[in-house]
């Protein structure tokens, strides 16, 4: 009897230089967007990937919430040895918050039926930190976040786990399976995919799931099913950055005066 | 009247039959045991992968012949050598041919025809000849003893620095033993073969159609006269002649049949391989077939016969240890260890008509005859190696393929794994936007044109280094404005332009290579022009050579040769001659991988520089260290780097005022090294660009001064 471990994957957005912000003022323009899989997910799919290498019968199949271009990102991690890859998306998904993808990855859990479920515990570019816990959630299954070490056995009913928290300091907890973690950078050394490797695992599917496949309606996913929405995007105005010119000797005594300045204000 | 057909040697003289018999029997033999072991070496390099020799294999024997009969090869860096192993090449040569042509008569001519030619005048002379064939051989070989015995050159000891001295195969005295005795048993099959000739005289010399003319054995007789001399009879020189006789040709016998199982086998080897060199080895490297499965080397079996005739072909002359800029600076890689490693592991492996289980032929590790991971990332793929090699080893294509598997495994430094997905995220190594690329040229009063919007005469291929590093981007900034003064039709590619990957395709991520090539390809033939010129070497490089196995066959010059065009043809004219004392490091992408050694140093000349090369130049040139990657991975800490090594070179020329490069990498390289060498203030690193600038003095208008770019 496989093991499946299910890993839920986000191709995130980076910015290009110079970016603008999108004439709605909801977000920045696409024009400069950047697209590549979340750095923690490298992290959590290398998990998967070392229990399955131990040996014994493990299953990695990814999983991910978005258009098509998130292909990329999965054949990344078909490279970098996942069995299965699959992408769910419908357009009336675009403008989901963290709840809503939690509410689509919950569904596709159920239709999967993993024995472990990994996650990464933020994104690095919508930062909510909150989508693999809210699948916890929802599933009502046991859960952790920001682990950074994993001890477990493959058919084993409890894991041990180990927690980042503040202050450098560390926490060990047993944990009941099958769970839901969400996995922190540093847990292990994430291999390297050669373009090569990349190429070949185009040649692998990429499942494609839409409403219909998880029993979902419209008004469980987009801003329909979130619990929030977005108001605007913006640059804020630069700060208090003056460049201090002039000679050696002039540009020392502006700076004097500048603290002088600050100086006589606090008093 | 003596009739000139008794002039002769007369063969196997007052023999029973029955020794001759025995004689032929061992003979025989001895053919025998040297074709089987032909066999069992040709066995083994069926092993190895397919390859097709390109080009016709008459016009490469007649060039293998003209390099082995000059010696071309051999004198290079090591004239004495060179020249001793030409009297030890030509002194058996001529003895060997001299015995087949007595066979000939003997064994074949008298009996079918009664033919007989080896008597009289030619005889005399065919023993003249051969008496002085002996004498270069037996020169040559007492040479070479004292060179190895006296002279002692370091890397004749064959000391390893990719072993510890725990490590089972760090012991290099099998290859010295086997050194020794070679030198020795052919120096004693050629002095007995004196003695032979001598004893022979004193035997016969009662006769005069051997006595009167001993003097054409002028060795020979010399031993007779001295023989004779010391009271040496007639009878008594009979006796040790036919015990001689057996002794000498049992040993000469063992010697040809040992060949294959012994260096001896350089001669076939060796040959053969300079037969089948690829003058492009390490310039264009292979692709992988798009049917491959697995990527790179990863058994003895992956490579390719001819790279197993490599292995066998080395003579461990040491020519490529000492090239090395690694091994000179203490890092765990020798080219020849890595051959004799291999060597030893096929050896091992491919001996037999069975094969060992696939897991036994990994060629990777610390085990005897592998390669470790150290020693293949310490290359810095300079070539200096492949360059040098009398006998045209090559070794990098067998590091980079190699290196592939590593890359595939994920086994490399953590920074150059970044560094690959950072050129595959953004096309460079810089982790820059691609929009960023030419940003450099905001500072020109004059905008570059765009090569895609319009056609222009010569496409710009600028680089990752020229781009964005921003010591480079002044020199991208100045040679922009030598091209505008002189009315050159120039543009850029701009964020179409992405890093060449020639270090990538070096790394062994050939994948992230195919990308990068393809895409610069793609943009290539999108945009019209005639040329392309390029600042960067590497760009030279792999443009220029192994483009056209990716569709892109494009005409490219570095910019050395146009801008000596531009001076010579006056459109850019040197106004203020520079006069400084000046040394000129050959870029190891555009001196030995292209050739290109001789415009930069007109250059210099037409602006008025007086050059004084270092000992280590053009085709020796000595390797920055930032080639094959390195520049992507950290050096180790406390030792001497490469660059350091290079400076101090330059540093013992008398007065020296400008360090010259012409290379964005080389630039960054000596920079830094002219200053943790101490030799800051003493002399300065200039890319010629600069030093061009400063003698076609003009003003050059800049919008922003050049420091401050974003």
């Amino acid at each position: 009897m496989a093991t499946k471990i299910l890993v839920a994957v986000k191709q995130v957005i980076a910015l290009d230089e110079d970016f603008e912000i999108r004439a709605d003022g909801k977000d920045v323009d696409a024009d400069f967007f950047l697209r590549d899989l979340n750095e923690w997910d490298d992290f959590s799919l290398e998990e998967a990937v070392k229990i399955k290498e131990a040996g014994g019968e493990v299953e990695v199949v990814v999983v991910t919430v978005g258009p098509e271009e998130a292909d990329e990102s999965l054949r990344k991690c078909l490279a970098k040895g996942a069995d299965r890859a699959v992408r769910i998306w419908d357009e009336t998904m675009e403008g989901s918050d963290s709840q809503a993808i939690a509410r689509v990855l919950a569904a596709a859990i159920k239709h999967e039926k993993p024995d472990l479920v990994f996650a990464g515990v933020q994104s690095s570019d919508h930062s909510f930190a909150s989508t693999g816990i809210a699948v916890a959630g929802l599933l009502g299954w046991p859960h952790a976040a920001v682990v950074n070490q994993f001890d477990f056995s493959l058919g084993a009913t409890q894991a041990v786990i180990r927690r980042e928290l503040e202050g450098g300091v560390l926490q060990m907890m047993n944990i009941d399976l099958p769970a839901v973690l969400s996995i922190q950078l540093g847990i292990n050394t994430p291999r390297y995919a050669s373009l090569r490797t990349i190429k070949q695992a185009a040649a692998k599917p990429i499942e494609s799931w839409g409403l219909s496949e998880l029993s979902l309606s419209a008004s469980d996913v987009g801003e329909a099913g979130s619990a929030s929405r977005v108001r605007r995007m913006y640059i804020p105005e630069k700060g208090r950055a003056q460049m201090i010119e002039g000679s050696l000797a002039e540009q020392a005594a502006k700076l004097a005066a500048i603290i002088k300045e600050f100086k006589g204000a606090s008093v | 009247m003596i009739d000139s057909l008794s002039i002769t040697r007369t063969l196997f003289e007052d023999f029973r039959p029955l020794a001759v018999t025995i004689f032929y029997a061992i003979g025989y033999g001895a053919i025998g045991v040297f074709l089987w072991g032909t066999w069992i070496q040709i066995r083994k390099y069926r092993y190895g992968t397919t390859y097709d020799v390109a080009g016709s294999l008459i016009s490469r024997f007649k060039q293998m012949s003209a390099t082995m009969l000059t010696h071309r090869t051999l004198v290079r860096r090591d004239h004495a050598a060179g020249g001793a192993h030409a009297l030890i090449f030509f002194g058996f040569a001529l003895l060997f041919l001299g015995t087949s042509t007595i066979t000939v008569e003997y064994d074949i001519l008298k009996p079918l025809t009664g033919m007989r030619f080896w008597y009289g005048n030619f005889y005399l002379w065919f023993s003249l000849v051969l008496d002085v064939a002996g004498l270069m051989l037996g020169g040559g070989l007492v040479f070479m003893m004292w060179r190895r015995g006296w002279l002692k050159p370091p890397k004749l000891n064959y000391a390893r620095p990719d072993r510890s001295p725990t490590d089972p195969d760090y012991d290099r005295s099998g290859y010295r033993i086997e050194d020794w005795a070679f030198l020795w048993s052919l120096l004693i099959i050629a002095v007995t073969g004196f003695v032979l000739e001598g004893m022979r005289l004193v035997w016969l010399q009662s006769r005069p159609e051997v006595w009167d003319y001993r003097w054409w054995s002028p060795i020979g007789s010399a031993v007779a006269m001295a023989m004779r001399g010391v009271g040496l009879g007639a009878e008594t020189a009979g006796t040790i002649r036919s015990g001689l006789w057996w002794f000498h040709g049992l040993i000469a016998l063992a010697f040809i049949a040992l060949i294959p199982f012994t260096k001896v086998k350089h001669i076939f080897t060796a040959s053969a391989s300079l037969m089948l060199r690829d003058p492009l080895a390490a310039q264009r490297l292979p692709r992988v077939p798009d049917t491959q499965e697995s990527v790179g080397f990863s058994y003895i079996t992956d490579l390719n016969w001819k790279q197993l005739l490599h292995l066998d072909a080395c003579t461990k002359c040491g020519r490529c240890h000492e090239a090395c800029p690694a091994n000179a600076t203490g890092a765990p890689l020798s080219p020849r260890d890595v051959i004799l490693s291999l060597r030893e592991f096929a050896n091992k492996t491919l001996a037999s008509g069975t094969l060992p289980d696939q897991v036994e032929l990994d060629i990777h590790g610390k085990s005897p005859g592998q390669v470790s991971m150290e020693t293949l990332w310490s290359c810095r793929t300079c070539m200096a190696c492949v360059e040098i090699c009398p006998v045209a080893v090559e070794h990098i294509p067998i590091i980079v393929q190699m290196r592939r598997k590593l890359v595939e495994a994920g086994d490399m430094d953590p920074l150059l794994t970044k560094t690959l997905q950072t050129i595959a995220k953004t096309g460079n190594s810089f982790g820059e936007s691609k929009r960023k690329r030419g940003s450099w040229t905001k500072a020109l009063a004059t905008p570059i044109k765009d090569a895609r919007k319009e056609p222009v005469d010569y496409l710009w291929f600028v680089g990752d280094y020229a781009s964005f590093d921003p010591r480079n981007q002044k020199v991208s900034q100045t040679f922009a404005g030598l091209l505008q003064e002189a009315n050159v039709d120039f543009g850029l590619l701009y964020d179409s332009e992405q890093n060449a990957g020639n270090d990538v395709r070096r790394v062994g991520e050939e994948g992230l290579y195919d990308l990068l090539a393809t895409a610069n390809i793609e943009a290539m033939k999108n945009a019209q022009f005639k040329t392309i010129v390029t600042t960067d070497p590497h760009s030279f490089n792999t443009i220029r050579n192994e483009y056209g196995d990716f569709g892109g066959t494009f005409e490219i010059e570095h910019y050395t040769t146009l801008l000596r065009d531009l001076l010579t043809s006056g459109r850019l004219k040197v106004t203020k001659p520079l006069g400084y004392r000046v040394t000129f490091h050959d870029p190891c992408h555009l001196g030995r991988f292209n050739k290109g050694y001789d415009a930069p140093r007109d250059i210099l000349k037409m602006i008025g520089c007086e050059l004084i090369d270092m000992k280590r130049c053009r085709d020796n040139s000595f390797c920055c260290g930032a080639g094959g990657g390195r520049i992507w991975m950290p050096d180790p800490v406390g030792v001497e780097k490469p660059a350091q090594n290079r400076i101090r070179e330059a540093a013992w020329i008398e007065g020296l005022e400008v360090y010259v490069v012409s290379c964005p990498k080389d630039l960054t390289m000596f920079e830094d090294a002219v200053k943790t060498t101490g030799n800051e203030g003493r002399f300065v690193v200039r890319e010629l660009i600069e030093l061009v600038r400063e003698a076609v003095a003009s003003p050059v208008v800049l919008e922003a001064p050049v420091e401050e770019l974003a």
